[in-house]
């Protein structure tokens, strides 16, 4: 990381009687370090990122605590350092982002789940479900129900969140059985405040060492093993866990003056679903609500007998539970069934079965479900009147701005070393026609989106060069399948590149190195070049690739789009087969910045020459056709009134956030575009030289220089 | 004097504000909840950042009410009021946006209501990619989110907020803050909001300027909220004193709307050749004159023929380009541009990139069209260029670029000039000859000029455009074989069509059902 998180470290130390104040992820790493943690471990990704962050720069207080902190290479890492709670009475937590990091996760976590823990075990899970989401849209439900393990699903406050942090580790230890805590985005992200108490060492930790191993054939997943923790699961863990979640009230029961209907929503939901019965005029902020309220701040396992009571005498529940399949609607049905309850149980439907539960759809769902049942003692007309003058409200906007608005998608940043690659893909394709494009994930996954439209499958992460496996064998031309440095090793570097050499595959991988896992906020790899404290760790991906036995790797510097042309149009029409590595090495321009820009502001005070580099457009030499734009996309790169009186179309220009990258002039040149684009360098603080050269220059060319300087 | 609206005892005020990345929104969030905290209001706030780094759209919202009774848990007071951590419509009381589609965005979204909603915007524009990628004008009309707001909002604080914190050297989010607390719709002093700015630290000074100016513009009230196209154009040219005579042509042989765009046109035209040239100029809207004085027109087409005419004349070439370079307001526009403080030498270098049309444009046509023929046989059109980059600040790129800049006194005898004036002459006579049928027709033929941009493949690919246009829809009506109100309309869809797709997808799937076209690849400039 090129950032500090000193001012969030300080809020980790607080003690008892004092109060926090802060984001909801930072709240979580609050907790576990009240909890006793002896191991944190994950993979970044929003928006747990912060968790993770934060504790890298609290190095001196973890080691107060003794905490060991691992940033792992992939979730499956993470997931797998849990095995220390196994055999022995240590807590412990990891953090990635769900679904995907659960996917990646899953091998040891069937086994985790399988062979049971003594020490707790948590898993924080980012559900980036929804808007602003960056993923694919499933549950994280699905892993805790096949696999038996719990899911935590806290009313997004802080103390709520805290407080189960805390009971997730009991229940975890009390029922041998990890346990996972979801927080959706805005629950991450969420600033409020919480009563702290001071930090606990976890029995035994990195200060106090075990001594001796746990040998118990019982925890191992081989059977006969295996069988007899299925039973365990469903004999001894899960009635134990009910028990807990019914003794410690773990889930919230708000009671109502309307007594035949109800509402039990997951936990996370609460604050949405009280907003929208607010809207309706049937609750107040306070939280007293006119509907009695089920929140599950536990989803799996359900209390069967806690969902019995509360819904006996009700003629029907809203059940609010965000995403499908609709496991908790299925739950409580089977639930009622043998309880031999007739409450009806709507959920979707009224609610919808895809997407998220904004305040807007809960309310929307609301008012239907109560359309649907009139509850006695409630004014129908008064509480659906608020979701009708909403949709006469949005039509009235609709038609005053008459045409959709333009859409604002995300695009690499200015200056981003990935966006020349692109670029040069796209040139190339006039001259040797398209060709399929096997995409990744990270920051170079936009290069599927407008201006570039490029790339054809985003199959997972590091999963770029796999992906093209099938497709490469059985199309006219060499595919070419792109890779991050993130990717490469979360897991590229054996699923990719070791099967395609193994497998002798003919294609060209294009591998990505900008030195960081840039799209989750700047995080360091094996192969980054510089921390802040001055270490590196040598890991290398040009000899890793090469010890592989890749006869064909060439470094490119992005920038140069010509080279990168030159290179691409040899990976892709040279004889004979093989895997062709271009390694594309330029660091994160972000990332970069960050770094450089207080050096630069620490030369301009001290006196010392700089020269900054920008790019710029004639703007009575432009024509306006945006073929530059088209081949780059570059958020500086953009248009303005055209300032000749004869001409009605706007001009391309180069705003002042531009940074000087080059790759304007880079394809003006490579595309053969047009004579417009100039680069301009500022000699801040110029020597006596630089003066000279001026003043003669300037004495030269009469007229054109005739300013002033 | 502070102002609350709301009882803020038992509902919370709800803030959502609509930014993008790398405005400092995380920032202005920060801001609100410190300055909240301090005055004693219970808050909460979220975001969604997930690729807003990356320019995308992102929202941050918060929550405050007022702490009467309420406080952090572990006191024994009552509990914290359950605050939403999404905006619900009808209970935003104040919507930030940092841009003008932004703004419409929160509109479209139904969180502006006209109940409780004060909307603070910023008008300027940040152009999404799609308005910047179109060929000719995508830009959305921005008046439309004014007029919604207007209409929208129980209160709408709209002007460019972006102008104002670059004035004051610093970044949106301050006068963003500014102009909250200028509204009064927050229990909070004006001390409050500046002892949180304080508090960041960073850029103190710069940000509490722009936070000044932010809160007194809106106390102030002279708000404007759009600058139209037409207030950003440079002024006409001075008259050279050569052209004087041809001035008094122009205001004498000329009907009055077309007059301003022709005494440019001479001007330029002047500058661009010679005198001669300019005069040719005005013969060839002479033709247009009297077309249009027949068909009882009141001289709006002389004033577009006139306009694209003269931009036709003035086409680009090495010659003109290196004539714009080395205009002497040049640099000084670009030390301006660039932000270069006086005493700090600028060097400026240019991307030229000349090929084979470039090299034969000079040379006669019995040369150039075998060359271009060869040329275009070998496929070597496109790839026979030479990449250079010249510093037009240092003696040498300055003396090259004058050389070819003075070349423009040979311009007359190459293949170019020839071939240009030979299109412009059978176009001006289309137009003449359109005008006797119908006015409008004659305008749209003319306005096919705008099609006509460009340099290597995508000057071709206009050409393509614009012969295609002439041959399918222009002759047959001319000819009269369509008819021309219908050819007119048809000619103005297919030149849209143009314009839409850098293939020119779009303009075949216009023209298509007229008639099977072939292409006409060979008819540019190299094929006559």
């Amino acid at each position: 990381m090129e950032r500090s998180f000193s001012k969030e470290v300080q809020q980790l130390r607080l003690g008892q009687g004092e109060t926090f104040h802060g984001e909801g992820i930072l709240a979580v790493t609050k907790a576990l370090l009240q909890s006793g943690v002896s191991y944190v471990g994950g993979y970044q990704g929003a928006p747990i990122s912060h968790l993770m962050d934060v504790l890298v720069d609290a190095e001196d207080l973890l080691s107060e605590l003794g905490v060991h902190l691992e940033t792992s290479t992939s979730e499956a890492a993470a997931a797998a350092m849990l095995g220390a709670s196994i055999n022995y009475p240590i807590r412990g937590a990891v953090t990635w982002k769900s679904t995907v990091g659960t996917n990646v996760a899953s091998d040891a976590l069937s086994n985790l789940a399988s062979a049971g823990v003594t020490g707790g075990a948590l898993m924080i899970l980012g559900e980036d479900y929804g808007e602003g989401s960056s993923i694919l849209q499933e549950r994280t439900h699905a892993f805790a129900t096949k696999s038996q393990m719990w899911l935590l699903d806290p009313r997004p406050d802080l103390e709520t969140i805290v407080r189960m942090v805390e009971k997730g580790f009991e229940l975890s230890e009390h029922s041998n059985t990890p346990v996972m805590l979801e927080l959706r985005i805005r629950a991450c992200h969420v600033h409020g405040a919480f009563a702290t108490s001071d930090n606990k060492a976890g029995e035994y930790n990195r200060n106090r060492r075990l001594e001796e191993p746990v040998h118990d054939f019982g925890r191992i997943t081989l059977p006969p093993s295996t069988y007899a923790q299925e039973k365990h699961k469903i004999e001894v863990r899960m009635p134990e866990a009910i028990k807990f979640v019914r003794e410690h009230q773990l889930n919230d029961h708000f009671d109502g003056d309307i007594k035949d209907v109800g509402i039990i929503c997951q936990g996370g939901l609460y604050n949405a679903t009280l907003r929208a019965l607010v809207q309706a005029g049937l609750a107040e902020t306070s939280g007293d609500s006119r509907i009695p309220i089920l929140a599950l701040n536990v989803t799996y396992p359900l209390v069967p007998d806690e969902i019995s009571n509360f819904c006996a005498g009700k003629s029907a529940i809203l059940m609010v539970e965000e995403g499908q399949p609709d496991y908790l609607e299925e739950a409580v049905n089977v639930i009622l069934r043998k309880a031999d309850l007739q409450t009806k149980v709507i959920g979707k439907g009224p609610l919808p079965m895809a997407g998220e539960y904004t305040a807007e759809v809960v309310l929307r769902g609301l008012s239907e479900f109560l359309v649907q049942t009139s509850p006695k003692g409630l004014d129908l007309a008064a509480a659906t009147a608020p979701i009708q003058e909403l949709d006469q409200h949005k039509a009235k906007a609709a038609e005053l701005l008459g045409d959709v608005l333009p859409a604002r998608p995300p695009t690499f940043c200015t200056g981003c070393p990935e966006r020349p690659l692109f670029s040069a893909i796209r040139i190339l394709e006039k001259e040797l026609g398209p060709t399929h494009v096997s995409c990744d994930i990270g920051c170079h996954t936009f290069s599927t989106l407008p201006p570039f439209n490029l790339g054809n499958t985003v199959l997972g992460y590091g999963l770029g060069l796999s992906s093209a496996a099938a497709v490469a064998p059985n199309f006219n031309k060499r595919v070419i399948s792109i890779m991050g440095d993130g990717g490469f090793w979360h897991n590229g570097v054996t699923n990719g590149i070791g099967s395609a050499l193994f497998n002798k595959a003919d294609g060209v991988l294009m591998v990505i190195k900008n030195g960081y896992t840039s799209a989750t906020g700047w995080q360091y790899l094996p192969s980054t070049l510089r921390e802040r404290e001055g270490r590196t760790t040598g890991a290398s991906i040009e000899g890793v690739i090469k010890s592989m036995g890749a006869n064909w790797l060439r470094n490119v510097p992005n920038y140069k789009v010509g080279s990168v042309m030159k290179t691409l149009r040899e990976a892709m029409t040279g004889k004979g087969k093989g895997l062709r590595v271009i390694v594309a090495d330029s660091e994160c321009q972000l990332a970069k910045d960050r770094r450089i820009k207080p050096e630069i502001a620490a030369r301009l005070k001290n006196g010392q020459r700089d020269v900054r580099t920008r790019f710029g457009i004639d703007e009575d030499t432009c024509t306006g056709d945006r073929a530059c734009i088209r081949l780059s996309g570059c958020p500086s790169l953009t248009i303005k009134a055209n300032p000749d009186p004869l001409r009605s179309d706007p001009v391309t220009t180069i705003l002042d956030s531009c940074v000087g990258c080059g790759l304007c002039g880079e394809v003006a040149h490579a595309a053969v575009l047009c004579p417009s684009f100039y680069k301009v360098d500022i000699v801040r603080n110029p020597n006596l030289w630089d003066r000279f050269k001026d003043g003669l220059h300037r004495r030269f060319l009469g007229d054109m220089t005739r300013v002033r300087v | 004097m502070v102002e609350v609206t709301e009882d803020t005892d038992t509902k919370p005020i709800g803030l959502l504000i609509a930014a993008m990345g790398g405005e400092g929104g995380g920032v202005l969030r920060q801001w609100l909840v410190d300055a909240a905290t301090a005055h004693g209001l219970a808050v909460q706030s979220t975001s969604i950042p997930g690729v807003a780094q990356r320019t995308g759209a992102t929202t941050y919202y918060l929550e405050m009410q007022s702490d009467k009774g309420t406080a952090v848990a572990g006191s024994n007071t009552k509990p914290r009021p359950v605050m939403s951590l999404y905006p619900l419509a009808g209970n935003v009381d104040i919507m930030v946006a940092s841009e003008l589609i932004e703004a419409g965005r929160a509109m479209q979204n139904g969180f502006v209501t006209p109940n409780c909603t004060t909307l603070i915007a910023s008008t300027h524009r940040v152009f999404a990619v799609s308005e910047r990628t179109a060929m000719a004008d995508g830009r959305f009309d921005g008046t439309r989110v004014v007029t919604a707001a207007d209409s929208l909002a129980e209160r709408a604080v709209l002007f460019d907020m972006e102008a104002m914190a670059h004035e004051h050297g610093s970044v949106i989010n301050s006068v963003l803050l500014g102009a909250i607390a200028g509204t009064h719709r927050l229990p909070i002093p004006i001390e409050g909001f500046e002892a949180a700015i304080r508090d960041t630290g960073r850029s103190v000074e710069a940000n509490l300027a722009a936070f000044r100016a932010g809160f007194a513009a809106v106390e102030r009230g002279d708000l404007k909220a759009l600058v139209p196209d037409s207030e950003l154009k440079r002024p006409w040219r001075g008259d050279p004193p050569m052209v004087e005579q041809l001035q008094h042509r122009v205001r004498d042989e000329f009907p009055g709307p077309a007059r301003t765009v022709l005494r440019e046109g001479v001007n330029r035209l002047f500058e661009y050749q010679n005198l001669a040239y300019a005069e040719r100029y005005l013969q060839r809207l002479m033709r247009i004159e009297r077309a249009e004085l027949e068909a009882e027109g009141h001289g709006e087409l002389v004033r577009d023929v006139g306009q694209y005419l003269a931009l036709w004349m003035s086409y680009e070439d090495v010659m003109r380009v290196a004539q714009a370079k080395l205009d002497p307001k040049r640099q000084a526009r670009i030390r301006a541009e660039v932000g270069a403080k006086p005493g700090e030498p600028v060097r400026i270098r240019e991307y030229l990139k000349p090929g084979l049309d470039e090299a034969t444009a000079l040379m006669p046509g019995w040369i150039a069209r075998p060359v271009l023929a060869a040329a275009d046989k070998a496929g070597w059109r496109e790839r026979l260029n030479f990449g250079m980059t010249i510093t037009s600040t240092a003696f040498w790129g300055h003396s090259l670029l004058r050389i070819l800049s003075l070349l423009r006194f040979a311009r007359p005898m190459g293949h170019r000039y020839q071939t240009e004036q030979k299109y412009i002459d059978e176009w001006i006579g289309h137009i003449a000859k359109a005008a006797t049928l119908d006015l409008q027709l004659a305008t749209e033929i003319a306005g096919c000029q705008r099609l006509l941009k460009g340099y290597g493949q995508t000057y071709q690919h206009g050409w393509q455009s614009f012969s295609q246009i002439m041959d399918v829809l222009v002759i047959p009506a001319l000819n009269g074989d369509t008819a021309p109100g219908d050819a007119a309309v048809s000619i103005a869809g297919a030149r849209e069509a143009a314009l839409a797709d850098p293939e020119g997808k779009a303009l075949e799937a216009a023209i298509a059902p007229v008639t099977p076209v072939t292409p006409v690849a060979g008819k540019d400039l190299a094929a006559e």
